[in-house]
């Protein structure tokens, strides 16, 4: 093991020597990876390597190998070993930045967290971001470049682009060039390619996202006659209807709307107010799960339901007394006059379509990304008619760019490379081959271009396809901007010096203008020079790395100009027929988004916020529909939709809409260096179409034969397999009214039990969690936050199967009510920290006990491994190695690690320590101040995008934690166990609208 | 008369002793057989330490499965031996000369086996001896609130006194052997183990007084270990576990165990070696009374256990006894255990099935299997559905834990074997006496 | 028929069992002294050193003080290994070219690290932190002995856990005024068991004897 220490830091070593490294050290900002030389470094790792020998036992007994001690040759003024910093940079997805604080140790990011100054993230991080540190070590992203078969030097490959070459392949108008990259808001990118337009005038330039925002674009131009993006401000909504829309998770501003929309639904006291959220959906969304009235219907349904809404609201507002019909021309309401909701929904809708009306300025309406334009046409009449625009809602020009033109769709560039007219294509980014829509086929239009090159950080399918290859450097590597969701532009900074070299985006396009050597930073610094307000450059660049954002950069509101002509055509066309035929809905799947996370096993092994599966997709579809269809779970069904045929194992999934079968997308990747990828689920867009119709009728579903004839089936690792609670008081829940009447409806699941023993003494630090139910939307970043900051290792699917994940905090989700129609519980599982726990007890060598400031320790190098703890913890939140997990851990993979916790070796017990890395850490901090220690901020908690999770000391008066705490709805999971937990919970609260029966099917 | 007494006890020596110079082809395939099994056994164990436990089906919630069934199962059967050489001693049960011997080997054997899996089933089994408390260089100490250090010193305490029992009571026949053995080699072997018995008053006198007091002192042991085994369930407070019945249940349910494995040992012994008029009726006939008596002790546990539970109106303890155990997934094993456990047993109401060899040897193999099932009825059917529902999960033991399981019973017989060819297997020299006894007794009417 | 065995027979069998019953004693005794002795804790170890660094010149000789070259003891975890360039102001007026310099030459010229060895090493799972022990008033020379009379370093103390918790069970029998905490050799003025607890209580020091103080 030693061993591999060292040859990790030969290579190292070696990467010390790579020119990248030397031109880093005279760059501005990283000089920290010259600490890759320090010892401390070394140190660091040698620990890593080290503790799972140690915990194995070799070292535990008494031989300790000699190690080497390198220090600096001159001290970077920085840094100081053995104290880790913040850097602020930004990560792009899906055309929008996110900002992020990256915390390294001596030139090694470790951990991914939110920038509390960017408001698309405001101190929060998705499960994207943070798990995109494990991307960056990933050791199957490409190291070289690659002409042909051969391997090759990047500056080989970059030469191919210079206009020397290309100009004669392609033509001085550059007629014959096609580029092809993701849709993207960064200004950089945007420079670049004008400048590329300049020099190729004549070139083909695309953009294609499987789940890019073209729909509402087109929406918005048709409305607008601009591409204008709404900016809802879910702090002032008090209604929010959501058409098929899952605006809490998985979105470029989820991070910020869930925070927002949490706001108005976290109450102090029963006399608070709280918002009501309305989801009209196919499947079950995290939205869709914290919704107050769900309902589920088929995704084609969801237009015909959007303009019933409408119609229902322009009725009710010519009422009097109601506020005006804010300004829909008759032209327009005239066409939905007739509209009328169909029979069995029309309680619902005109229930709805009431409550919208009653808050009138004060409700958001939300259409997905998913539903056709004309659906987000009805979102935009929806909110002017309520009045929302300025009020709840603003709009601004997309910071995409060319947002919503032609050349955001993929199909013409296909049809130019099919009929040869492209002589030379570079992709960025994007992985066509795997993403495009099935009926494009574009791996043989990718054929019949002459000249192919790639750029990417994995040769994967589509690089596998071209015939030149560029490693592309990896967002913690680079030098870029971005601009998020409200136009704020930020940096992006290099954390690291290039691993294995490459090129970022804008450098490519340097060298396809002719400038093979074109460095980011100096591109970067050039564009911004212009731009940056304020005289003085150097202060305001300096002050954009630091803050992460460049400030004054959000977009301007804009006044929309109403095409009511276009709009009413749009409407006036009628919707097509609602056949009642079973019908797919392909979806981003909340882990490995549109499949290029699916080799980053962090994600892999995340369980899907609903269905708790992990390691793969699954048809899911609702327990009606499976009995009609006679499958039950892990049956492998045979999916036929428009002439193709797909197999996937089914899932059974309570609340979800009949005839309708939902798959995610992301899975099934094909052959390419990803081999963790590979294989894992299947491929859904194998069902897409080029119409970009992300679901449609005329589904047939039929049990999947193996070669013997027999039905085949499939097994599904989900991390929970019991979905009741038995009626157990474990997640508590009311409605408002419910908790109004009755605020101590908790008041049996918590104070104090009786005890033989004395209660805990309480001097100094005594540390505590609570955690609102009302407010967690399961969304899971909490999940990855523990896994990052904590060395968590993963297990794998037969892992998960065999019931031995070790994620220290679980989502528990719990389905209340009939198995059709249920009302979802989320609840964050996690080590409760018991004052009296009945794991200490049992412990024959007290390897778990107590610590004087509460916590429940657990001393992995004194854990023999009798698992009597385990069973002892009502809970079940602890975690066992059953095997070295960290064995087959790759050594780049190890620079991820968090030197500050212990890597557990094979045998040994671990659980939630409420980050006592981290309580130590400011302990020491205060003890070297002589003051008394200072806020302390869990993993979970400082992700937590809705503020669902609070820390801190019960003895500190003034906190958060006490004054949460106090609130009636308080109460202790299995309080009459007398476990006494640290960790409270705060019981979730709906706000039901009291015409319409409760979704969850009464109770 | 005379000549009788004179001639009897050196023939009944020969014949006690014959098997030990003559190995039959049928004991060298049984070796073989067991032996075998035991190289299975060595296997898996290494593959486990070498690789992690997970090799086995273990999980969360499921921490313990087949390792402590095993051991909880084996320790049980350990209790017959010592149960049958000290109590019937203390109460003057004669009867029980022609089996202890049988009975105090196999207790030892299922001892080593049981001792296996406490050290296996740790994550970490290198650093077993942290169990003990000895002054550490890391200057902490054992926590002696939990029960299974006192369980590592319960089961060692037991080993060590159930051997010196033992092997006490084998001077005198080891003496018999020395003098008897075929080849000097033999007789030195015997001879050295024999410690120089002679056979004089002062030393049978000697003899009987440590022989006594090594059996009052085993006596208490037979109690307590097992009471110790149970608490590390009982002091937990997972529903199933959490019972104050637990120590009698165990121990009546370990004594149960135990004789059905002693029958299923004497019966073909009995068979093999012609032992009818050692191993008379009489023996079986009490050795079945006894297992009746066992079974009703453990279905009066059965019983207080499930009306605890439902008399508690606790819902995790309802659901554990009333639906998860009879109706959940491991359904089907429960009413197996009862079967074997419960109804089985009551086919010694009648004296005719009591006597007859070959019930007696089914019903005892059944109540083994029994037995078995009741530890994982116990261990597993608790923790696979514990308080949050969001942690079930399913148990399911992988081929690792089988071939352990069966491994280990190999081992048993393979140390069995390995006694019947080499020690003698019936206390010759109590018997012997007995028989003078009475015989001089009967003289003595005779002359009246 | 001859006797089995010879009279001296029943000297050896007693004997045999004596060793017998003294083995399973006196094994488990040999090996906790074992475990104890500066072969298994390192103590005293001395591994040699690219460089002949002599801490009785700097230290005693020319009375710099420790932080000038282990920078970061007050601030963070480690007390730091001085990089290279700290060698440079002096000795580019002294000991510029002996033989004996030649590592630091050749370091300053590569730019590569001058890899020393590591003396006093803890194992993997435990987090000692410098800085907050030398702030509370522990001294240098309570754990590395006295650096000032050592030729090539060594590792003083065993540094097994029981000897952490001895200090950690009673701080008063160890701690120093922190103006001291560098001086090598140093004695409490009146005993320290007064002053111990007077600094025990001025320093806020508390007997930290939970696991996660130093295992996380």
């Amino acid at each position: 093991m030693t061993g591999d220490g060292r040859r990790c830091w030969r290579d190292l070593d070696e990467l010390l020597d790579t020119p990248d490294f030397r031109e880093a050290l005279g760059r501005e900002f990283p000089a920290g990876a010259a600490e890759l030389a320090d010892g401390m470094t070394r140190r660091s790792f040698v620990r890593l390597l080290g503790a799972s020998i140690a915990l194995a036992g070799v070292g535990g007994c008494f031989e300790r190998p000699r190690e080497r001690i390198l220090p600096y040759v001159s001290e970077p003024p920085e840094s100081t070993p053995g104290v880790a910093r913040h850097y602020a940079t930004s990560m792009s997805l899906g055309g929008f930045t996110t900002g992020l604080l990256v915390e390294s140790h001596v030139g090694r990011p470790t951990k991914i967290e939110g920038n509390p100054d960017h408001p698309a993230s405001l101190g929060a991080a998705g499960v994207y971001e943070q798990a995109s540190i494990l991307q960056l070590y990933d050791p199957e992203r490409a190291r070289t470049a690659r002409l042909g078969r051969a391997k090759a030097s990047g500056s080989e490959v970059a030469a191919l682009l210079s206009p020397a070459r290309l100009g004669a392949a392609v033509g001085a108008s550059g007629a014959g060039l096609g580029l092809l990259l993701e849709p993207s808001a960064s200004p950089l990118s945007a420079e670049m390619l004008r400048r590329v337009r300049e020099r190729y005038p004549a070139a083909r330039v695309h953009f294609y996202s499987p789940l890019g925002s073209h729909a509402s674009d087109r929406a918005s131009l048709t409305a607008f006659g601009r591409p204008l993006l709404p900016q809802y401000d879910f702090r002032s909504a008090d209604v929010v209807l959501a058409l098929d829309a899952d605006f809490l998770a998985g979105g470029p501003f989820s991070l910020r709307y869930a925070r927002d929309f949490a706001d108005r639904r976290r109450i102090a006291a029963p006399t608070d107010g709280m918002n009501r959220l309305y989801v009209i959906e196919p499947g079950v969304s995290v939205t869709g799960g914290t919704a107050d009235h769900r309902l589920r219907v088929r995704a084609v349904e969801v237009e015909s339901l959007a303009s019933a809404v409408l119609a229902a609201v322009i009725r009710q507002s010519n009422r009097p007394g109601m506020p005006g019909r804010q300004g829909i021309p008759d032209s327009v309401a005239s066409v939905l006059r007739g509209v009328e909701p169909p029979p069995r929904h029309r309680e619902w809708i005109d229930a709805v379509a009431r409550d919208l009306t009653a808050h009138a300025g004060r409700t958001i309406v939300v259409a997905g990304e998913r539903q056709p334009a004309r659906v987000h046409v009805l979102a935009h009449l929806l909110n002017a008619a309520l009045g929302n625009a300025g009020r709840t809602l603003r709009y601004i020009e997309s910071p995409i760019t060319e947002a919503g033109a032609s050349s955001h769709e993929l199909g013409p560039l296909v049809e130019a490379m099919r009929g040869g007219a492209v002589r030379a294509l570079v992709v960025l980014g994007a992985n066509p081959a795997y993403t495009a829509p099935a009926d494009l086929d574009f791996g043989a239009a990718l054929r019949r271009v002459p000249t192919t090159v790639y750029h990417g950080l994995y040769q994967n399918e589509t690089a596998r396809a071209c015939h030149a290859f560029l490693p592309s450097l990896h967002y913690l590597e680079s030098w870029a901007d971005g601009r998020a969701w409200d136009g704020t532009a930020s940096l992006v900074q290099p954390l690291i010096a290039p691993l294995y070299g490459g090129k970022t985006e804008a450098e490519l396009l340097g060298a396809l203008l002719g400038d093979a050597e074109a460095s980011a930073h100096e591109l970067l610094q050039d564009l911004w020079r212009g731009r940056m307000t304020g005289t003085d450059f150097a202060g305001a660049w300096d002050e954009a790395l630091q803050r992460g954002v460049i400030a004054g950069t959000a977009a301007p509101e804009t006044t929309p100009t109403w095409q009511w002509d276009a709009i009413g055509s749009v409407l006036s066309r009628s919707p097509p027929p609602a056949d009642s035929s079973l019908e797919l809905v392909l979806e981003q799947d909340p882990s490995v988004y549109d499949g290029r996370f699916a080799n980053n096993v962090w994600l892999q092994e995340l369980p899907d916020p609903l269905t708790k599966l992990t390691w793969g997709n699954a048809a899911l579809l609702s327990p009606a529909t499976a009995a009609r269809l006679r499958v039950a779970t892990g049956d492998v069904v045979a999916l036929a939709y428009r002439g193709r045929t797909l197999r996937v194992p089914a899932f059974l999934l309570p609340g979800h809409a009949d005839e309708s079968v939902s798959l995610r997308l992301g899975y099934g990747r094909g052959a390419g260096d990803e081999t963790l990828a590979e294989g894992v689920g299947a491929n859904a867009y194998r069902l897409l179409t080029s119409d970009m119709r992300m679901f449609g009728g005329g589904l047939a579903v039929s049990p999947a034969l193996g070669d013997d004839g027999a039905p085949l089936r499939d097994r599904l690792a989900s991390t929970q397999t019991h979905w009741r609670l038995e009626g157990r008081p474990v997640a508590l829940r009311a409605t408002l009214d419910e908790y109004r009447r009755d605020p101590a409806f908790t008041a049996p699941q918590r104070g104090r039990v009786l005890s033989l023993y004395e209660p805990s003494p309480g001097g100094g630090d005594q540390w505590a969690m609570v955690v609102d139910l009302a407010t967690c939307t399961g969304c899971s970043a909490c999940v990855v936050a523990c896994q990052a900051e904590n060395n968590i290792p993963v297990v794998g699917k037969q892992g998960v199967l065999d019931g031995r994940e070790m994620h220290w905090l679980r989502i528990d989700r719990y389905f209340e009510g009939s198995a059709e129609d249920p009302a979802v519980l989320m609840q964050p599982m996690l080590c409760q920290h018991c004052e009296k726990a009945p794991c200490e007890y049992v412990c024959p060598v007290s390897a778990t006990l107590h610590s004087p400031d509460g916590l429940n320790e657990m001393v992995y190098n004194r854990c023999i491994g009798t698992r009597f703890c385990s069973n002892n913890c009502p809970y079940k939140v602890r975690r066992f190695n059953w095997f070295d997990y960290n064995a087959e851990v790759a050594e780049t993979e190890r620079m991820a690690k968090n030197p500050d916790v212990t890597v557990r070796g094979r045998g040994v017990m671990e659980k939630c320590t409420f980050c006592v890395q981290r309580i130590r850490e400011a302990q020491i901090a205060a003890g070297i101040e002589g003051a008394a220690t200072g806020e302390v901020r869990t993993a979970c908690q400082q992700a937590c995008p809705t503020r669902a999770i609070t820390f801190g000391s019960l003895n500190d008066p003034d906190s958060d934690l006490v004054r949460r705490r106090a609130e009636p709805r308080r109460y202790a999971a299995l309080h009459e166990l007398g476990t006494e937990p640290r960790v409270q919970y705060l019981a979730a609260i709906t706000n039901p609208n009291p015409e319409l029966p409760r979704g969850d099917g009464g109770e | 008369m005379a000549t009788a007494v004179s001639s009897g006890p050196a023939q009944l020596t020969d014949r006690l002793l014959a098997p030990a110079w003559t190995p039959s082809r049928v004991w060298w395939v049984l070796f073989g057989i067991s032996g075998a099994g035991t190289l299975v056994l060595a296997g898996a164990v290494a593959y486990t330490v070498a690789t992690g436990i997970g090799v086995w089906g273990n999980n969360i919630p499921v921490a313990w499965a087949y390792a402590i069934i095993n051991f909880v199962w084996w320790i049980g059967i350990g209790h017959a031996g010592t149960f049958i050489s000290a109590f019937l001693l203390l109460f003057h049960q004669r009867w029980r000369s022609s089996i202890n011997r049988v009975a105090e080997a196999m207790t030892l054997f299922a001892l080593v086996n049981a001792g296996l899996f406490p050290l296996l089933h740790l994550g970490r089994p290198w650093f077993f001896y942290w169990l003990i408390p000895y002054p550490t260089r890391m200057g902490v100490w054992p926590q002696f609130k939990s029960a299974l250090p006192w369980d590592a010193a319960a089961v060692a305490t037991y080993f060590t006194v159930s051997l010196l029992f033992w092997y006490l009571g084998l001077v005198p026949d080891l003496a018999a052997a020395r003098d008897r053995a075929p080849g000097r080699t033999r007789r030195r072997v015997y001879g050295v183990f024999a410690l120089g018995w002679r056979g004089s008053g002062r030393q049978w006198h000697q003899y009987r007084v440590a022989y006594l007091i090594l059996a009052g002192l085993a006596a208490p042991l037979v109690i307590s270990v097992h009471s110790i085994v149970s608490l590390d369930f009982a002091i937990s407070q997972l529903p199933g576990w959490h019972s104050t019945i637990f120590p009698p249940y165990f121990v009546v349910g370990a004594i149960y165990s135990g004789f059905a494995m002693v029958l299923l040992l004497l019966i073909p012994i009995r068979r093999a070696f012609q032992l009818e008029d050692i191993i008379t009726e009489r023996h079986l006939d009490n050795m079945a009374k006894l297992l009746l008596a066992m079974a009703w002790m453990l279905i009066y546990s059965y019983v207080v256990e499930t009306f605890m539970a439902w008399y508690s109106g606790n819902v995790y303890e309802r659901y554990t006894y009333l639906v998860e155990r009879p109706f959940g997934p491991y359904a089907w094993i429960f009413w197996g255990m009862l079967t074997a456990n419960v109804v089985v047993p009551q086919l010694f109401w009648s004296r005719r099935l009591r006597v007859s060899a070959p019930v007696l040897f089914a019903a005892s193999l059944l109540i083994l299997a029994g037995m078995w099932t009741e530890r994982f009825i116990i261990i597993v059917t608790s923790l696979n559905r514990g308080f949050l529902p969001s942690s079930w999960h399913f148990y399911v033991p992988t081929w690792v834990d089988w071939s352990i399981l069966f491994g280990s019973v190999a081992f048993f017989f393979l140390l069995f074997f390995l006694f019947l060819r080499f020690v003698p297997m019936v206390a010759i020299s109590e018997l012997k006496q007995q028989r003078h006894e009475a015989s001089t007794a009967a003289s003595a009417v005779a002359a009246r | 028929m001859p006797a089995l065995f010879s009279r001296s027979s029943n000297r050896t069998i007693r004997l045999t069992l004596a060793a017998a019953a003294a083995a399973l004693v006196g094994i488990p005794l040999a090996l906790m002294a074992w475990v104890r002795t500066p072969a298994i804790t390192g103590q005293r170890s001395a591994p040699p050193q690219p460089i002949p660094f002599d801490h009785r010149i700097h230290v005693t000789g020319l009375q710099i003080d420790c932080r000038y070259c282990h920078s970061t003891a007050e601030r963070s975890a480690p007390a730091g290994i001085p990089a290279t360039t700290v060698c440079v102001p002096c000795h580019s007026q002294v000991w510029r070219d002996g033989p004996v310099f030649a590592p630091v030459r050749h370091s300053l010229a590569t730019g590569r690290p001058i890899p020393w060895q590591r003396v006093n090493s803890l194992p993997d799972f435990v987090f000692f932190n410098h800085a907050i022990h030398v702030r509370k008033g522990v001294g240098c020379e309570t754990c590395h002995g006295r650096v000032d009379r050592m030729a090539r370093v060594e590792q003083a103390a065993p540094l097994t856990m029981s000897w952490c918790l001895d200090c950690h069970r009673g701080p008063e029998r160890y701690l120093r005024p922190v103006e001291q905490v560098t001086t090598m050799g140093w004695q409490p003025p009146g005993g320290q068991a007064a002053l111990g607890r007077e600094l025990v209580r001025r320093y806020h020091v508390s007997r930290l004897t939970n696991c996660s103080a130093c295992h996380r």
